[in-house]
């Protein structure tokens, strides 16, 4: 932890959890078609040697691969943390790498929610903030949380800097 | 204020000529190369084309006299449209700078081009005017230059403040011009002597195409040339003398009649001999600084200072660099400029500035190379047809010196500061860049830090900045504190901004 810095601290919803696994599971079949259609392909046209060499090397970080996928939804919900304040909004987020995000208020382009299938199974929302920079997601908020998060920031984001 | 009316009569002319002059090769394969073709399909495509020329000839017409542009006291109103009219609104207070061009066809007519860039996206992104006369031109960006500042004010207020512009106008002060001395210098630094080389090429290429020179035969002349070592000293010494010439002018015609002025409220850089380009920008609209050296120019004490305006540079070649203060500014002469033309940036020198601990420099050389990896792996594979006879475990161990050399020269470079106001970041292996930007033109922030720089102490922080395309700048492995101090740093942003 980076000590001095005063962390934000809202957790996303528990179930964000099952949303990824689900998602990676959906992800990981899909790569594993590709990867058996692809093997299949440099076997039947006898691809050059060396294709067949990065699909050997792509099938042995398929299985670390699968392994990362059981775990990492959990790790990924551990390390999510979010805020707002009059001022700024602060993301955390990241296993392996943490970073911690300080977006002003005043930089807020725009906020809205969004719910795609799997969310929908479970009722939750995705908060989209666009900045003049970027586009920041905080995945997977119940819905009454995410709706009060969007009104809160687009409350916050009305107010605009004077520039220079 | 300047009532509704049409653009240039000029820029009809231009936009036709333009027109010519894309479809040219066309009209060219079809009436020249296929002249005596009788093929249907040719004869079909002649008639459609000169049925799409004289359309689009028309269309230019008639797109000219719907085209008017007005300027009231807070906008630019553009209205064209031949077919479905738009109307469109720019606030003065929405341009980031202004670029001017005198292209050789602006110079035969005595007009010039001007462009204000707006800092959004897309196509509207500019309010751009390709032929225009020049005390027009000169009109409008002094009249945009004052409101541009004060739109957001109260409108009475702002009426006030630019009377007192108009009064009092503002002197404007020469910070730099090149002498003779410093343009043959920056000829050298920037090895333009080198470009003869591809200039002869290509002559060589055109000639070659023409008369058709045999190999032997130009070997048995170059033979002659050889045996001679007097004819071949002579033969060098001209090479050398005609590239540093031809280095020289090239310079002159790029840097000559370069100027870094300024007054109260805006910056002015004009350059060029045959095409002349200007730009210019409001101070408080400048979003970083950034002074870079390349190893050549470290050697010689030189520096390059660039402007950062969230408009981008717009219709202006890149290659142009309009927003360059001046690519070989003696070093110590660039940090004083940039001290007088913006107060605000009191940059520090390199030396006042903090190195990265020597732990960073553990986790740098740890970091695994992706690029050496593949390069490798790519050497590996083609072992056997590579031009050093099967050396590839030797190129590939050079190769890995060279990135741990760059690796160690960055570490040995970077260097940080942060101030009350501002942030200085240093950077680079051989070339490095200095970025300096104010607390308040910084839009966004973060720190990151992976499990290794975590063991070490250490974490990486990053700015981002409005430009075109939107600027990234960080430094990778800083001690943990100066990132948490970083981190607050920017959260105090607060006191400084004023809202709405």
């Amino acid at each position: 932890m980076l000590e001095e810095i005063e962390l934000p601290k809202k957790k996303l919803s528990e179930d964000a959890v099952k949303v990824w696994w689900i998602c990676e599971v959906i992800e990981n079949v899909i790569a594993f078609i590709i990867l058996a259609v692809l093997f299949y392909l440099d076997y039947r046209f006898s691809w050059k040697e060396w294709v067949g060499w990065i699909l050997i090397g792509l099938a042995a970080l398929f299985v670390p691969g699968l392994v990362w996928s059981a775990i990492e939804p959990k790790w990924k919900w551990k390390g999510w943390r979010y805020d707002v304040s009059e001022e700024f909004l602060m993301l955390k987020q990241g296993v392996w790498k943490e970073q911690q995000q300080l977006i002003p208020m005043t930089k807020i382009q725009s906020v809205a929610t969004e719910q795609g299938p799997i969310l929908r199974k479970y009722g939750l929302y995705t908060v989209k903030v666009e900045t003049m920079a970027s586009l920041h997601t905080i995945p997977a908020l119940p819905r009454n949380v995410a709706f009060g998060l969007r009104n809160e920031i687009a409350q916050y984001a009305k107010i605009k800097e004077v520039e220079g | 204020m300047i009532e509704a009316k049409r653009y240039h009569p000029l820029l009809l002319l231009l936009r036709l000529a333009r027109l010519i002059k894309n479809n040219l090769i066309i009209a060219f394969f079809l009436f020249i190369a296929k002249a005596g073709s009788d093929s249907t399909f040719i004869m079909f495509a002649k008639y459609a084309f000169i049925l799409y020329f004289c359309l689009s000839f028309l269309y230019k017409i008639i797109q000219w006299f719907t085209e008017k542009y007005e300027l009231d006291d807070r906008s630019f109103r553009l209205y064209s449209g031949v077919f479905s009219r738009s109307e469109r609104t720019v606030p003065f207070s929405k341009v980031q700078n202004v670029n001017r061009h005198t292209s050789v066809f602006n110079r035969v007519f005595k007009t010039t081009s001007i462009s204000f860039n707006t800092g959004s996206a897309g196509d509207d992104a500019e309010v751009k005017f390709e032929v225009i006369s020049r005390p027009e031109a000169e009109k409008m960006e002094s009249f945009v230059a004052n409101r541009e500042v004060n739109t957001a004010v109260e409108e009475e207020a702002a009426t006030e403040r630019i009377e007192n512009i108009e009064i009092n106008l503002p002197e404007r002060t020469l910070h730099f011009k090149p002498t003779n001395k410093d343009l043959f210098k920056a000829s050298f630094t920037s090895l333009s002597f080198l470009f003869l080389i591809p200039f002869l090429f290509s002559i060589y290429g055109k000639i070659n195409e023409i008369v058709d020179m045999r190999e032997e035969k130009l070997e048995e002349s170059f033979s002659v040339l050889f045996d001679s070592l007097w004819m071949l000293a002579a033969i060098v010494l001209l090479f050398i003398i005609v590239s540093v010439g031809f280095g020289v002018t090239r310079t002159f015609l790029k840097y000559g009649k370069y100027e870094i002025s300024s007054d109260k409220e805006r910056i002015y850089i004009s350059k060029g001999l045959v095409e002349e380009s200007a730009f210019s920008i409001s101070k408080v609209k400048v979003q970083a600084i950034e002074i870079t050296q390349s190893p050549l120019k470290h050697l010689l004490g030189l520096a390059e200072v660039k402007l950062t305006s969230a408009g981008g540079v717009g219709i202006v070649d890149e290659k142009l660099e309009v927003d360059t203060l001046y690519p070989f500014l003696p070093k110590a002469r660039a940090y004083e400029m940039i001290t007088e033309i913006l107060p605000d940036y009191a940059v520090k020198g390199e030396k006042e500035m903090t190195r990265l601990p020597k732990q960073s420099l553990l986790v740098r050389m740890f970091t695994p190379s992706w690029l050496w990896m593949i390069a490798t792996g790519a050497l590996y594979y083609f072992r056997e047809k590579l031009f050093w006879d099967e050396m590839w475990w030797e190129t590939s161990l050079l190769l890995l010196i060279v990135i741990y050399g760059v690796r160690l020269l960055d570490f040995l470079h970077t260097r940080y500061l942060l101030d009350e106001q501002f942030v200085q970041f240093r950077k680079g292996g051989l070339m490095t860049t200095m970025f300096v930007t104010k607390r308040e033109k910084v839009i966004e922030v973060s720190v990151t830090r992976n499990r290794f720089q975590r063991t070490f102490g250490l974490a990486s922080v990053e700015t981002v900045n409005r430009a075109k395309p939107v600027r990234h700048e960080g430094i990778k492995d800083v001690p943990v504190e100066l990132a948490a101090a970083f981190y607050n740093w920017y959260r105090g942003r607060t006191k400084e901004i004023t809202t709405e």
